[in-house]
């Protein structure tokens, strides 16, 4: 089986003038099958974002390999990256990364909206990602009456809506009170097992990392306990 | 020194937000101060104009006994004076004449002494009919008129003593510009208003010297023409002058009217006081600057009135770079709190620092203005005494924009560090709408501005004739109340309506989806949730874009009116004038290259009763093709059926509304007029009202007759044209003409043509200011957009970061930008040309006493409005290139991890 990601030797090094260079991912070399759930899990700054941005094509290697769904990224375009991760990334982020100005069910069709999918055709798969997250009662609410917990369904709901063979998590509960942050992974990692998606998920918590299949250790940019 | 350190601090920490908050001070001080250096260049302009239409600049009036001689060497001395005339005059106390048995007389009047040579120099008492011939007199057509005389006959002179000579006519003058030197010469009478005589003769110095032989020494004149109902306010003037007129150097002229006048002060001081009792000097040219003075007072307040919207519209951009700037400002209030400064003192710290930035923009602001001011116009304002004159008002300016823009920034930025402390106050304040909206005050400031321009008759500046008799005009202050109430109520009205229109989602985000596809619905949904940056940046843009148009659309009308008047002045595009006799064929001769129409044209003396007016012989058939007729010149008849009437009868004869009210005539009534034949014997001719003239090519303002050329020349046997008049095609035309037409001939142009209107403020090539104010309205326009833009992005850097990581590729974030810069540019531009031709319309109508004749309607530039258009789009599009840059700088995932 064709792993969803395969990192090889992935490095990425920042460096401004005057300042020593850092490695951020350090010869990075993971490989995820589909429908696995993966967790990395590592202290502030050991480059755990850094490599989750490798992973979506929103940033690029300096070195080695990223290979996403049999894709060499370095080999695509800017907009041939942007077009993958709308049609086969989803993406959950800490700071929910919702759109003020569009109201619930229009963020969650965002992914399709980008796509080019005309308007009455998102509504279905846009609903059904809302249903699944339990907040199909909210499709026409604004985004700023929503509880911080909703506000990530939503983000989860919008990650999901396009169907995604990947999805990537960075600390998805970070900002959440318990029970909100297992209902999110609870959805993730539903989500993951039904649609066969490989769910890597980025975080600080060891509660949360221990519900993946596999545990990965990241720490001044490199990987641990990684296959 | 803790404010003003933590100030300054605070300007270097954050350069961009000061110099964007440094821009629009600067924009709006640069458009004052080069407008203000306007005013002052143009100072030097009508100075110039008014100097330059001056025969005489003085008379130098001489007391009993001197010796001209010497006199004359003593002025010519001088390094002021470039030339001296002499010019004798004595008072009569009437005029009389018997013809056909019946004595007619006059009342008192004037005999001028004067040499060839001062014809030809100073263009003045120029021969309409007959000749000049030494020891006979050319009369006045006053004069003329009111004793029924034609040349050949005899006319009388009682003088004062008792005394009289009678002396044969030998033509009509034209003592248009005369009336300075034949009226009073002594301060008191001028300052009264005294009028000049209207019975004038004027004959040679030689038989002038013979009529003051038989006038007594002390002999007064029988008095001045005081205009009635004023005191009398000096004795009467001495019956006898001996005048020398003096011409001074104008280039050693300052540039602005009340120097100029101190400087010639200066000069007839330093003349007197040479002269030690031998004459004293009548300042004719400083008499002439009293009235260009003032009018240039009300100039300069009428071109910073004309600013003034941009002027606001560029502090607005201070608001705006606030706004841009917001985040900056809460981090940077967070950081001084942390440090323990009080809210009072946070406050002032960002108060003082927008001072500063402001002083600064606003002195940078104001070099530019100068650095404008001098590659435009450098010439003038170098004739104005530089710059250096108008220090004092450019110092105002920088304090008064500085204040200004402090105050505009300031009330931002307390809004943003309140919403720092009591960000859930602000909340529940959101949906609470601004005073003026809660209370109306844009509906009942247009409306109050609506019931003022209705009182005030829409009409702020009329042309009137000061005591002197030179025109000038008066501006009603009132008259800017109504555009004021109007501009501020129709701001305010605008941004409640855009307001309302862009929180109307569907329509939008439909719109913009069919040209930017998944932009464009992200730009609309945008758009939407900031209505209120949104429409205020429409507004500021429609704004600035409705200054621009109304002040393209006011100089357009303007300069057409000044083409216009030339051309009634002139007659046509090119004025060809014979030395010697000609008759009509001679329109075979100038058709050539670069002649588009030839008409022939007669302007003769005839009589109407006793009194003397002008007659038009014209061509109907080749006169519409040659010369400007509007349908307003003639009163309940368009120019082609006038036209048509004169053509139908050949004795049809068009009056002047003077005539027709005179006479009490109607269409249709016979008139008998005296027309000279070709040796200047009058005959009597029948003609037949076929209209009213109101204005006609080469007429005067007052009484004239216009007929058909070959009635005339049929009835009188004199088929001698007074000139041709040329419609061009090319603008070598005129060169061309004279080429083919020979020695013979003087062509004139429109170039050498001064319009009737140009006087005063009204002379001021607007061009400039014209230039100025719409370049500075299309800087604000494009930089409010931009900031608008940027103030965007800065308040949705983590949203743009969002959709970036979700998939959105740079060619839909550009889309993005573009359909938001197109919502504000379109509605922006639309807003403001429409509104643009209002307020010019409105313009126009305040304006409109220095219209002469008034437009028939006005103007509209497309070809500039539509250049304006496109610098705007032009300016749109490098600020989309810029926010689209600044969008794909953005770090995704440092933004995305900002709180």
């Amino acid at each position: 089986m064709t792993p969803v990601v395969e990192c090889v030797a992935a490095t990425r090094r920042f460096e401004s003038p005057g300042t020593v260079p850092v490695m951020a991912v350090s010869g990075v070399n993971l490989s995820i099958s589909p429908g696995e759930f993966v967790s990395i899990q590592g202290p502030s700054g050991s480059g755990k974002t850094t490599l989750l941005g490798l992973l979506a094509g929103i940033d690029l290697a300096d070195a080695g390999a990223v290979n996403i769904l049999g894709f060499d990224l370095a080999d695509l375009t800017a907009a041939e990256r942007a077009g993958l991760r709308r049609s086969r990334i989803g993406i959950v982020f800490q700071s929910f990364g919702l759109v003020a100005s569009l109201n619930v069910i229009e963020n969650v069709a965002l992914p399709l909206t980008l796509a080019g999918v005309a308007a009455d055709q998102r509504r279905s798969p846009a609903a059904s990602a809302l249903e699944m997250v339990g907040l199909d009662d909210r499709a026409n609410g604004r985004i700023d009456e929503l509880s911080g917990g909703e506000r990530q369904r939503v983000a989860v709901a919008r990650a999901l809506v396009a169907e995604p063979s990947l999805l990537l998590a960075d600390e998805p509960a970070g900002s959440l009170d318990d029970d909100n942050a297992s209902v999110v992974l609870d959805l993730l990692a539903d989500a993951s097992r039904r649609g066969g998606a490989a769910l890597v998920l980025v975080t600080h918590d060891p509660h949360s990392a221990a519900r993946a299949d596999r545990r990965l250790q990241m720490r001044d940019g490199r990987l641990t306990n990684g296959h | 020194m803790f404010l003003l350190r933590h100030a300054w601090e605070l300007v270097c920490r954050e350069p961009r937000r000061s110099a964007a908050a440094a821009l629009g001070v600067a924009i709006g001080a640069g458009l004052l101060v080069s407008v203000v250096l306007f005013g002052t260049a143009s100072g030097a302009t009508v100075t110039r104009r008014a100097l330059a239409g001056l025969p005489v600049d003085a008379q130098a009036v001489l007391a009993p006994g001197a010796d001209p001689s010497s006199a004359t060497r003593l002025l010519s001395s001088d390094p002021a004076v470039i030339s001296t005339l002499p010019f004798d005059l004595v008072h009569f106390h009437d005029a009389a004449t018997v013809k056909a048995g019946a004595a007619t007389q006059t009342s008192d009047g004037v005999v001028v002494g004067i040499d060839d040579s001062y014809v030809a120099t100073t263009d003045l008492f120029k021969l309409s009919q007959g000749r000049r011939a030494v020891g006979e007199i050319e009369v006045s057509r006053d004069l003329a008129t009111n004793l029924g005389v034609t040349p050949g006959d005899s006319v009388t002179f009682n003088l004062p003593g008792g005394k009289s000579a009678n002396l044969r006519i030998s033509g009509i003058v034209d003592t248009t510009g005369a009336d300075l030197l034949l009226g009073p010469i002594d301060a008191a009478h001028r300052a009264a208003g005294a009028n000049p005589p209207t019975n004038v003769a004027v004959t040679d110095r030689a038989t002038l010297n013979r009529l003051a032989s038989l006038v007594p020494a002390e002999a007064a004149s029988a008095g001045v023409g005081a205009p009635s109902g004023t005191p009398v306010v000096a004795v009467p003037e001495r019956a006898v002058r001996h005048e020398i007129h003096v011409r001074y150097d104008h280039a050693q002229l300052p540039g602005n009217p009340a120097d100029a006048q101190k400087w010639l002060d200066g000069v007839r001081r330093r003349l007197e006081l040479k002269a030690a009792g031998t004459f004293t000097v009548a300042d004719d040219a400083s008499a002439s600057l009293e009235p260009i003075a003032g009018d240039l007072a009300w100039g300069q307040i009428l071109f910073i009135f004309l600013a003034l919207p941009g002027v606001v519209l560029a502090l607005t951009l201070s608001r705006f770079a606030a706004d841009a700037a917001a985040e900056a400002t809460r981090q940077h209030a967070a950081l001084l709190r942390a440090r323990g400064a009080l809210q009072r003192q946070v406050m002032s710290v960002f108060v003082a620092a927008a001072l500063i930035t402001a002083l600064m923009g606003a002195a940078i602001g104001a070099l530019v203005g100068v650095a404008i001011a001098y590659v435009g116009f450098g010439t003038e304002l170098r004739a104005a005494g530089s710059a250096s004159a108008a220090v004092p008002q450019i110092l105002v300016v920088i304090v008064g924009t500085a204040a200004l823009a402090t105050l505009a920034a300031a009330i931002p930025i307390r809004q943003q560090l309140s919403g720092e402390v009591a960000g859930e106050r602000q909340q529940l304040q959101r949906g609470r709408r601004p005073f003026w909206q809660r209370f109306y005050l844009d509906l009942l400031g247009v409306a109050a501005g609506v019931v003022v321009f209705l009182l005030a008759g829409g009409v702020g500046v009329q042309p009137v004739l000061n005591a002197e008799g030179n025109p000038t005009v008066t501006l009603a202050l009132t008259a800017f109340v109504a555009p004021l109430l109007l501009w501020t109520g129709g701001t305010l009205l605008l941004l409640r309506l855009v307001g309302y229109a862009t929180k109307q989602s569907a329509w939008l985000v439909g719109v913009l989806r069919v040209p930017f596809r998944a932009g464009g619905e992200l730009a609309g949904h945008s758009i939407v949730a900031r209505a209120g940056a949104a429409s205020r940046a429409i507004v500021l843009l429609g704004l600035a874009v409705s200054f621009a148009v109304s002040v393209l659309i006011f100089d357009a009308t303007y300069r057409q009116q000044q083409h216009v008047d030339a051309e009634l002045t002139l007659g046509a595009d090119l004025r060809a004038t014979p030395t010697s006799k000609v008759n009509a064929s001679v329109v075979s001769m100038a058709n050539g290259p670069g002649v588009g129409a030839v008409t022939p044209f007669v302007d003769r003396v005839v009589y109407v009763g006793s009194e003397a007016q002008d007659l038009l012989a014209i061509d109907p058939a080749t006169l519409p093709a040659t010369a400007p007729l509007a349908d307003s010149f003639f009163q309940g008849n368009s120019a082609q059926a006038a036209m048509r009437a004169l053509a139908s009868q050949p004795n049809s004869v068009l009056v002047s509304a003077e005539t027709a009210t005179d006479y009490s005539l109607v269409v249709g009534d016979r008139i008998n007029i005296r027309v000279p034949d070709a040796h200047g014997t009058l005959r009597q001719v029948e003609f037949r009202m076929a209209g009213v003239a109101l204005e006609f090519p080469t007429a005067p303002k007052d009484a004239f007759l216009v007929a058909n050329l070959s009635y005339v020349v049929q009835q009188t046997n004199d088929d001698a044209i007074s000139y041709l008049l040329v419609r061009q095609t090319t603008d070598q035309a005129g060169a061309e003409l004279q080429r083919r037409l020979g020695d013979g001939w003087s062509v004139n142009d429109l170039s050498t043509t001064n319009a009737r209107l140009a006087n005063g403020v009204t002379s001021v090539d607007l061009r400039m200011l014209v230039a100025i104010d719409a370049g500075f309205a299309i800087l604000t326009a494009s930089l409010g957009v931009a900031l608008f833009l940027l103030a965007g992005l800065s308040e949705r850097r983590r949203e743009l970061a969002t959709l970036r990581a979700i998939g959105a590729d740079g060619g839909q974030m550009r889309a993005a930008v573009a359909a938001e810069a197109s919502v504000v540019g379109v509605v922006g531009v639309v807003i403001g040309a429409a509104c643009g031709c209002l307020v010019g319309l409105a313009l126009l109508s305040i304006l409109a006493g220095i219209f002469d004749p008034p437009p028939n309607l006005p103007v509209i530039p497309a070809a500039s409005i539509g250049m304006l258009a496109a610098t705007v789009a032009i300016a749109l599009a490098v600020a989309v290139v810029v926010a689209a840059r600044a969008i794909d700088r953005i770090a995704i995932l440092a933004a995305l991890r900002e709180r």
